[in-house]
């Protein structure tokens, strides 16, 4: 049976249900009420991180590591939310990262923590993350940083990777018009950018949690501090869209006559 | 002086996709914008040297061709190599390529093995007193930024069905590239559908349907009709050829009631799901304030059936909300499709 | 598939202290814990007694999805806060303001729909043919009464302040607090509390077994600390197990409904400003409006128990209570920011129950700590548990056992000497006069206030149920009996409460949304405070005879749904949807009808569960 080592990178994201407004500050744009807006795991990287688990478990002697750039306080309340879900070992990099930020920038930080991990077999590395972020959405940061590790068999928009006896993966990434592209990869190391994956969320364990806080507490402690500072992108204006319609509200109108209407309207050109 | 490389790849026929054509459009009007632009095309494929001819017209140079059988199907290994190749034979300061699947996987790799930057997802290109300037969006549509760099070579990719595609006329000529292609651990074995039956996304329909949670909910008479719902969803598909998006919470659905069948989170649209561009959207049965909404952002003319007449999805949003019973309204509008 | 299937074996672990819910009563008992059990250096001083050798296993779970989500609008006078941080700069708290000035408004009835009682009418009557005493239809009391006012206090947003908390505690690493982590209940052998189960995972609905079932674990701990709050679900149990102290009563109850609010750029009110009303939109109805730092605002009513009404609602009077001229002058051109709602256990000292038994204690809302007089509950809720804090670290440090007699002696005899204890004593009496109307409530509480506690107005409390009057009874005068049926019959038909018509009925006029402060209440949900439900585990609201519902006339408790998750249902019983819900759990207390006559227990039961509002700006 095969055995990986997947180190999983995922960033910080605002609750997708919160509402979000741009402001700019004396540091560059960023978010109103930043610090205040409850934190996620971004939701690509969540499952990048729940499938790790899952290939780790049914592969005995795999390892998972989870590599986050995020302010530490941020960090320790997602910690708190996710650590119950899967078994992993923190790799904590103290930095401000937003949807503003840079890739490349991103990508060092992340280059320089993942260099750091004692143990880590490059022979046996998946390194796992979302092929977008919630944030920036750019599809950038996991590449360029699998390109800084050497890794020179990539894909992204994963939704499945399945193991083979021998240590092969078979893996489906989507591609247009709903379909996925099927791919043989001989053996690792590969980077495995993921979409939503088919794995449901996976139930809150106390005893994963229990066991992931006695790592993940120091790591946090001892987490370096990196200082992002733009990484040469300028934004000259972030702004919500104008998008108010003028709804026409059709109350008390018989089915049929909707039907009738919406009919008319597909057909129109 | 900036020198443009449009990045495409050609299809398995030899011919160029829409987003490469509509790529095209962006990179010849951009280049019209800056004095003393040089605009070049980088094409690679199994057959890139007959797909050179669709870029006719628009204004190239010259098209620069990386052609090998190993770049029939897409492949993070090969394709980076040869998209590295072209961009270092152009010397381009700004590569511009549609964000279709196969280059947004290669495009940030390949910048940073040029020792460029990367914007990706561009809906607009500007500039100003010769200085360039993209559009994007960030977190997930919820707000649009104008973004510019020094940097160069400056690798940006751009969003499909934003700009016109181009149509050719005339000749282009065109100049092989070597590149030397590494092996790869990586065997595509080729495209799969997804098992769950009917194709339901078909990003290039006119129409986009949305469902909601509200199909697989309790109806007035406290029970849910989920195999009704299915069956009045795949017939209006069926009759209209419309693309399937769905909310969040009803792809996530499961357990009372069950879910619709034949959706995935292929098929989610909005949130974590994606932002579809078609000239109509119908939501039906959908809630949601800002956050769900993103799904139609880039759906021209929208309108939405839903019980609930202040819908987050609707108010603002659509320029019709129905208050009304979905089931029944489907039911009418797939006799009359079928009539 | 059965849990007792071997594969389904519960797991189990041990702790030393496990504790229940996170609010500020949990948090002030394990930031008082964490600091006791910690040496000069920060590292453990003491060990675990279940684990010899290891450091201490303090464990707290929290049913919402992180810590510090919900709702509650917070001025306070802050003492026991101040002293469990001497040195800290309360400022660099979000949404913290001090208190500046202090209003009382009494608001008359503009548009002439309130139910207001003959000598409420005679004094309206009368402020209004003065009208330099009432401006925007409102009156302003010449001063606020001392048992009232939060004068040296301060406005914060205890959302943000649990959060913060939270982040101490885990940064000891010598406590975990963990989100999204319902305890279904308390684990009692032989008399003794031996610790908690956590909820099953992996069940549908109803609680039937899935593909994935996870059976909760059971954490099995030498201290249980109870502190889930008023409808909390362990709390009840161990009030069903143990009973109720003699004369002691749950009975009185409020849904408080609040939303933070950006107000306009024009709006000249400062930071620090607390309003407090009353007398509308109904005259058992009060309200608050506290601002904070940029612009933001808390506005709110509380819908009391006593408020005679089959058909009370929070959400719409709410939205009529912002509209009064008085307050409008200043919400005029907000825009909600989010919104929430949580049940008040308004019987106060009077429903203290069993603070402590073998192996457990009760810390916060739910031991009764809310004061009824001076209306306040996050400090006396904070300082309980500091108390039970000093307690534990004591008998720890002593080597002494958690039972009842070693915590009576360490936690509640420091509770019985403290002024939490005495302020509550000297309002206990208060909200007595309410039970028989509004005037001789009000009268009743400036007794009790200025007598310090020696008076009040007479008044038994009854259980919600026992007092809610038949829809035709309260609709009389307005509506015949024909309507009423019909009103009842169209709120089945139409799935949702009987509010909108009766409130018709009265004159009240429908709110005209415009988007920003006046939304749905279905948009309410989705407004920064927006609401999620986990489908992994089984309803946490729960119907025990539907038998019960089908009869019931009076479906107060669709009504008071905050969330409107509630909805008639084709048969006559209610039907619950969890994305809906905001686990205010107003529809324990509001439900008209008693499953349990022994108990007391109403028709509808409020379990643990996952989710709810998704807000931390409260």
């Amino acid at each position: 049976m095969p055995v990986f080592h997947v180190v999983v990178c995922g960033g910080l994201v605002p609750d997708p249900l919160q509402t979000l407004e741009p402001v700019q500050g004396p540091a560059g744009w960023g978010l109103k009420n930043e610090s205040m807006l409850p934190a996620i795991l971004d939701p690509w990287a969540a499952s990048a991180l729940f499938e790790a688990d899952s290939l780790a478990r049914a592969n005995p002697g795999s390892r998972v590591w989870l590599v986050s750039a995020a302010p530490k306080a941020k960090l320790q309340q997602v910690l708190m939310a996710l650590a119950q879900k899967a078994a992993f070992e923190l790799v904590a990099v103290d930095a401000q990262a937003g949807g503003f930020s840079d890739a490349a920038e991103c990508a060092s930080a992340l280059a320089a923590a993942v260099n750091s991990i004692a143990g880590l077999d490059r022979s046996r590395l998946l390194l796992f993350g979302g092929w977008e972020s919630a944030s920036r959405g750019a599809g950038a940061t996991l590449a360029i940083l699998g390109e800084m590790l050497g890794i020179s068999e990539q894909f992204q928009g994963v939704d499945q990777a399945s193991p083979k006896p021998d240590g092969s993966l078979e893996i489906l990434e989507r591609v247009e018009g709903g379909r996925h592209q099927v791919s043989l990869l001989s053996a690792p190391p590969a980077l495995l950018g993921w979409a939503t994956g088919s794995l449901p969320e996976p139930p809150n364990n106390p005893q994963v949690g229990m066991l992931n806080m006695r790592s993940a507490m120091p790591a946090l402690q001892k987490a370096a501090p990196s200082r992002l500072t733009g990484g040469g992108l300028a934004l000259s204006s972030v702004e919500l869209p104008s998008q108010r319609r003028d709804t026409r509200v059709v109350k008390d109108m018989p089915e049929d006559q909707v039907a009738r209407e919406i009919v008319e309207w597909i057909a129109e050109k | 002086m900036e020198t443009i490389l449009l990045l495409v790849a050609a299809e398995e026929d030899g011919g160029l996709g829409k987003p490469a054509l509509e790529a095209a459009t962006a990179a010849r009007e951009l280049a019209a914008r800056l004095e003393g632009a040089k605009l070049l095309a980088g094409i690679f494929g199994a057959q890139a040297g007959r797909a050179g001819a669709a870029l006719a017209g628009a204004g190239f140079g010259e098209a620069l061709l990386v052609e090998h059988e190993s770049l029939a199907r897409a492949r993070f290994a090969t394709d980076a190599a040869a998209c590295q190749a072209l961009v270092a034979a152009s010397g381009a300061s700004l590569v511009l390529a549609p964000a279709t699947s196969r280059l947004q996987r290669v495009l940030a790799a390949v910048s940073a093995r040029c020792r460029g930057a990367v914007d990706t997802h561009a809906t607009a290109l500007g500039a100003e007193s010769g200085a360039v300037h993209a559009t994007r969006w960030f977190y997930r549509q919820r707000m649009v930024g104008r973004v510019s760099r020094e940097r160069r070579p400056w690798f940006l990719s751009l969003e499909p069905g934003v700009f016109a595609p181009h149509a050719a006329s005339g000749d282009l000529v065109s100049r092989p590239v070597p590149a030397p292609l590494p092996e790869s651990r990586t065997r595509v074995e080729g495209l799969r559908s997804p098992s769950s039956g009917a194709q339901t996304i078909r990003p290039d329909a006119p129409l986009l349907f949305v469902a909601g949670a509200g199909w697989c909910k309790k109806q007035a008479d406290g029970l849910a009709h989920v195999s009704e719902a299915e069956r009045l969803i795949l017939g209006f598909l069926g009759k209209s050829g419309a693309s399937l998006g769905g909310s969040k919470s009803v792809v996530d659905q499961k357990g009372e009631g069950g879910a619709l069948s034949f959706l995935t989170h292929l098929n989610q649209v909005g949130q974590t799901g994606s932002t579809p561009r078609h000239a109509k959207g119908l939501a039906t049965c959908c809630h949601g304030e800002e956050p769900h909404t993103v799904g139609w952002r880039f759906v021209s003319g929208r309108r939405a059936v839903n019980l609930d007449a202040n819908c987050g999805w609707a108010q603002g949003k659509a320029d019709v909300l129905y208050v009304a019973d979905a089931f029944k309204v489907m039911a009418r509008v797939n006799e009359l499709l079928a009539g | 598939m059965t849990p007792s299937q071997p594969e389904f074996q519960r797991p189990s672990m041990r702790a030393d202290v496990v504790c229940v819910g996170f609010g500020p009563a949990t948090a002030g008992f394990l930031m008082t814990l964490t600091q006791g059990l910690a040496g000069a250096d920060g590292a453990p001083a003491l060990e675990s007694r279940v684990m010899p050798g290891a450091p201490p296993q303090v464990l707290c779970y929290e049913r919402a999805d992180d810590l510090g989500y919900g709702v509650s609008g917070v001025v306070t006078r802050g003492r026991g806060l101040k002293e469990s941080f001497p040195g800290l700069d309360f400022g660099s708290l979000p949404l913290y303001s001090e208190v500046a000035e202090e209003q009382v408004l009494y608001l008359l009835d503009p548009l002439g729909a309130s139910r207001r009682p003959a000598l409420v009418r005679a004094a309206d009557r009368l402020l209004k043919s003065l009208p330099f005493l009432a401006r925007d239809h409102a009156f302003r009391l010449p001063y606020v009464p001392s048992f009232l006012h939060k004068k040296g206090g301060f406005t914060f947003s205890l959302g943000q302040f649990n959060q913060w908390v939270g982040g101490l505690l885990m940064s000891t690493g010598l406590a975990q607090v963990w989100p999204a982590s319902p305890v279904a209940g308390a684990l009692i052998e032989n008399g003794r509390v031996e610790g908690v189960r956590l909820a099953d995972q992996g069940v549908d609905a109803r609680g039937n077994l899935e593909p994935g079932y996870l059976p909760g674990m059971d954490v099995r701990a030498a201290l249980t600390v109870v502190g889930d709050g008023p409808v909390g679900q362990v709390g009840r149990q161990l009030d069903r197990h143990f009973g109720l102290p003699k004369g002691a009563q749950r009975h009185e109850w409020a849904v408080g409904m609040k939303a933070v609010v950006e107000l306009s750029p024009d709006c000249p009110l400062k930071p620090g400003t607390v309003i407090h009303t009353l007398g509308y939109p109904e005259p058992e109805i009060f309200g608050f409006l506290y601002v904070y730092p940029n612009r933001l605002a808390s506005a709110g009513i509380f819908v009391p128990s006593w408020f005679d009404n089959p058909g009370r609602t929070a959400y719409r009077y709410l939205q009529h209570w912002m509209q009064h001229p008085a307050l409008w002058r200043h919400l005029r051109g907000s825009e909600m920011k989010s919104w929430g709602a949580k049940s008040l256990l308004e019987s106060g000292i009077r429903g203290e129950p069993f603070l402590v038994g073998d192996g457990w204690a009760r810390v916060g809302e739910n031991s009764g700590s809310t004061n009824v007089l001076t209306g306040s509950g996050v400090d006396e809720a904070w300082t309980t548990g500091v108390q039970l804090g000093r307690a534990v670290v004591e008998l720890w440090r002593r080597g002494l056992p958690f039972d009842r007699e070693n915590l009576e002696k360490a936690y509640v005899r420091r509770r019985r000497s403290s002024w939490v204890e005495r302020e509550g004593r000297a309002g206990r009496k208060a909200r007595d006069g309410f039970q028989k109307g509004f005037v001789q409530g009000m009268l009743g509480m400036a007794l009790t206030g200025f007598s310090k506690g020696l008076l009040g107005w007479p008044g038994r409390p009854l259980q919600p149920h026992q007092r809610v009057p038949t829809l035709e009874k309260y609709a009389a005068g307005r509506l015949d009996a024909a309507q009423a049926a019909e009103l009842r019959r169209q709120s089945q038909a139409g799935g949702r409460g009987v509010h909108d018509g009766l409130m018709d009925a009265a004159g009240w006029p429908r709110p005209t949304l415009d988007g920003r402060l006046l939304v749905s209440h279905q948009d309410a949900l989705l407004k920064g405070g927006k609401v999620r439900a986990s489908g992994r585990y089984a309803d946490h609201v729960v119907i025990l005879k539907p038998e019960l519902c089908a009869d019931c006339g009076e479906k107060v408790c669709v009504d008071m749904c905050s969330g409107q998750a509630l909805t008639p249902g084709a048969d006559g019983v209610p039907v619950f949807d969890r994305e809906k819900c905001v686990h205010c759990g107003a529809c324990l207390w509001n439900c008209a009808k008693v499953a349990e006559p022994a108990t007391g227990q109403t028709n509808l039961d409020f379990r643990a569960g996952a989710g709810g509002l998704h807000s931390a700006e409260n």
